[in-house]
């Protein structure tokens, strides 16, 4: 009688702790990378009496959480896909609004209006007002290529602040993984395995593959270890290697640029590891700053020593707007009471392609007098504007790389090029996003709490519940039967 | 069946309102803006066109500009030599009257006040200015072309001007091709920037020689204008008849001149203008470009809002099913 008494009890006990374990997936419905619980039941050792086998009722054999690590993987995967043409195409939407000429003034068109203002002026080459206006245009395209420089230049600091929390938060989050680490290790050396610590593990993990590809593997003792795709492991089991970010000088920097960031291990900084970073936000950052940036500075570099280089050469050859003596034989004075009367550079000239826009202003002798822009060939013959009209043809002519190119056409293949990027990382990213959806809906589906079917889970498992403590009612009843015999 | 749990409908739910909210926000952005393009990723071909486009047309714009500064040039210079052809022409006629022998001392010399008078106009037409600048002194046009005594003072320098890209038309005539001489009168368009493109040492030799012969070389006795007529009044003067004769031919010849300079300046005329109303079409023909490559079609973008808007509002409907109920709602 008291089997049946304990096979009740067993009935009750099962239901009970199933109703427990349908309460705490309700409970963690919305916790983020909770996955849902499941108890395993069975039955209990079967005893032989009289010859014939009896059941004994039914026992908790572990409660465990569904998972699936191929699911895990792919997720990660997709993540780190996702973040990386996410950053990218922020980071280049941002670059692409330095050169969104559309509706303002660009350089495009300052430089436009600079070699305007020189046919203006060649239309009345002694008109000293034009040439103030000459000088104010020349001003514009110095400022404007100081601002895209500028411009750049910040970008390029924002990513190295970008990169630098990002450093620390992988660091907190290995950290972290590295303690779940051991206390994984503890409870389950006793028990079964405790599915909510791995939940929070495997969240770690995904926060993790935001920043770069990870790879988690189990090594042979038993130890948790993850690892960055390209640079090697972060932690194994309880160790972890922290990550560090620190500024390069400009021989060792990764994009050529005083000052800007670069991560290494921690305490190692002659390894720098920026560039071997892949997918997530880290490698993307990276490839922005150290590649289109510093591609597209150098673009603006060379149409800015161009520009000046060409200038320069022809304006040179003319004389100053004003009396200049002439000798006997002719010959002309080279310089007067103002200073030189010919081989007047009109911009300061540049030393090297390197830093020429961001260094680029007007000459001295512009600065200082109007008259010290040329416009005529000859010296004393303020109605010529030869030298005006050549100074405007440089639009016009191919002077960039191995003259393959205007300066025009140059800027506008940098231009069209920023926009091809900027759009096709737009596209990748919608495209990797869709991935990533898919993939978290996949997981989901898997691992995910339905109400519904825990609300039918509940009900069946009440039902079982009232059934087990009827069973017991039953052999009370059964029992007071008994003892009732003897009255 | 596949399983469908909390998470992934909402999931679900959020990426296709996201996707459908972002597409009605791109088209809201191209309603207002009237924009197809508002950014250079939108259509990087299309952005480079239209940059380029621009700058074309604002090049055109100075091109026009240039042009109409060139015919207020042309129009004064061709004003002048009429006034100073209509002056021969006086000048003629009073030679051919007092060539007979008609006239006595006296009439010739009360003449020659005339043609003292007609001296001073053409010397007057000589110094004219547009603006600041002299119109007849080469590239010296802040120098009075012409002294007192008919003495040219300027250069042989003649201005070009861009009218088109390319196209350079001369826009000055100067002083000694009108008044002086016409050995070097050739129409043919020089590029202004032929010169500039030789090397240095040989420019500066050029130049030299350029400005010492414009010094040297004086001025073939009555080949000018001005000796021309100070010849005939000191003819009327003396009551010289037969050097009045001969004045005749070198008076046709002067005439002569200033027609085919004339005609010279005409020409230069026609040709800015022609250049202007066709950089004028062409500005037309860019803006239409432009306008195709950037601007929304309206109906197409009004008709994709609404499309867009009902998506929206399907997409609401059928979440209303799937996130306000459970099973929860059914169990007693």
């Amino acid at each position: 009688m008291s089997d049946l008494l304990n096979i009740g009890r067993t009935g009750l006990n099962a239901s009970k702790k199933s109703l427990e374990t349908t309460g705490h997936n309700i409970s963690n419905v919305n916790t983020e990378g909770y996955s849902r619980q499941r108890v395993n039941q069975t039955t209990n050792i079967p005893i032989t009496k009289g010859g014939t086998v009896h059941g004994t009722g039914t026992r908790i054999k572990s409660v465990t959480r569904i998972n699936d690590d191929f699911v895990n993987k792919r997720l990660e995967k997709s993540i780190s896909n996702s973040k990386f043409f996410e950053q990218r195409m922020e980071r280049m939407s941002q670059v692409e609004d330095i050169f969104n000429d559309l509706d303002t003034d660009g350089l495009n068109q300052v430089i436009n209006r600079f070699f305007n203002s020189f046919r203006e002026l060649a239309n009345q080459p002694e008109n000293e007002t034009i040439r103030s206006v000459v000088r104010d245009q020349a001003n514009l395209v110095v400022q404007d290529f100081q601002r895209i420089q500028g411009s750049l230049n910040s970008i390029s600091a924002g990513i190295d602040g970008n990169m630098e929390s990002e450093v620390t938060d992988i660091n907190q989050t290995l950290e972290h993984i590295a303690s779940l680490n051991a206390k994984i290790r503890s409870l389950e050396a006793v028990n079964e395995e405790v599915g909510d610590l791995r939940d929070q593990r495997d969240l770690a993990v995904r926060n993790l593959s935001k920043s770069f590809k990870v790879h988690t593997y189990q090594d042979n003792k038993g130890q948790f270890v993850v690892a960055a795709r390209g640079v090697g492991t972060l932690v194994t089991a309880t160790q972890v290697q922290r990550l560090q970010i620190g500024t390069s000088n400009k021989e060792n920097s990764t994009n050529g640029l005083p000052g800007s960031a670069d991560i290494f291990f921690e305490g190692k900084p002659a390894h720098i590891l920026t560039k071997k970073f892949q997918g997530g936000s880290l490698a993307s950052l990276a490839k922005v700053r150290n590649e289109e940036i510093v591609d597209i500075k150098n673009k603006i570099d060379s149409i800015a020593y161009n520009l000046t280089k060409s200038v320069n050469a022809i304006h040179r050859r003319g004389y100053v707007n004003r009396q200049v003596e002439v000798g006997e034989q002719g010959n002309v004075s080279d310089v007067d009471s103002k200073g030189m009367t010919t081989g007047i550079n009109f911009f300061k000239e540049p030393i090297g392609p390197k830093d020429s826009a961001l260094n680029m202003s007007l000459s001295t002798a512009v600065k200082e007098d109007l008259s010290n822009i040329v416009t005529a060939l000859g010296p004393n013959s303020p109605g010529d504007n030869r030298i005006s009209l050549a100074i405007s043809k440089i639009q016009h002519e191919r002077i960039v790389g191995e003259d393959e190119s205007t300066l025009e056409e140059f800027y506008l293949q940098a231009v069209g090029k920023i926009g091809l990027e900027s759009g096709k990382a737009r596209l990748d990213s919608e495209q990797a996003d869709g991935l990533k959806a898919q993939a978290v809906s996949i997981r989901e589906r898997l691992v995910g709490v339905s109400i519904d079917e825990e609300a039918a889970n509940m009900v069946k498992f009440q039902h079982a519940y009232d059934a087990s403590a009827k069973i017991m009612q039953t052999a009370d009843e059964m029992f007071k039967t008994v003892i009732g015999i003897k009255r | 069946m596949s399983r469908v749990s909390e998470n992934s409908s909402s999931a679900a739910l959020n990426f296709s309102l996201g996707k459908a909210k972002s597409k009605l926000e791109d088209l809201q952005m191209k309603g207002s803006t009237l924009k197809d393009i508002s950014r250079p990723s939108d259509n990087p071909i299309s952005n480079v066109e239209a940059l380029s486009i621009t700058s074309n047309m604002s090049d055109n714009k100075q091109y026009q500009r240039n042009a109409d500064y060139a015919l207020l040039h042309l129009n004064v210079t061709e004003k002048s030599l009429e006034q100073l052809t209509d002056l021969l022409v006086k000048a003629k006629e009073i030679a051919i009257s007092q060539s007979s022998d008609f006239y006595n001392a006296d009439v010739r010399k009360n003449i020659a006040n005339e043609v003292n008078q007609l001296r001073n106009l053409a010397l007057s037409i000589a110094n004219k200015r547009v603006g600041q600048k002299h119109i007849f002194s080469g590239y010296s046009t802040l120098t009075k072309p012409f002294d007192v005594d008919g003495n040219y003072k300027g250069d042989k320098g003649h201005t070009t001007v861009e009218v088109a890209k390319d196209f350079f038309l001369p826009l000055n005539l100067n002083g000694h091709e009108i008044f002086y001489s016409s050995d070097d009168t050739s129409d043919k368009n020089i590029h202004p920037l032929e010169k500039l493109k030789k090397s240095v040492n040989e420019q500066t030799e050029e130049n030299k020689r350029e400005l010492a012969s414009s010094e040297g070389e004086r001025l073939h006795k009555r080949d000018n204008i001005f000796a021309q007529l100070e010849s005939l009044s000191v003819a009327l003067e003396t009551n010289d008849a037969g050097l009045i004769q001969s004045l005749l031919e070198e008076f046709d010849e002067s005439i002569s001149r200033l027609i085919t300079l004339r005609t010279r300046v005409g020409s230069i005329t026609s040709s800015v203008m022609n250049s202007k109303s066709r950089l004028e079409s062409e500005n037309i023909e860019g803006a239409t470009r432009k306008s195709k490559l950037v601007d929304a079609d309206i109906a197409e973008v009004f008709s994709d809002i609404t499309k867009h808007q009902n998506v929206l509002k399907t997409t609401y409907k059928s979440s209303q099913g799937l996130m306000n109920q459970n099973l929860m709602d059914f169990l007693r």
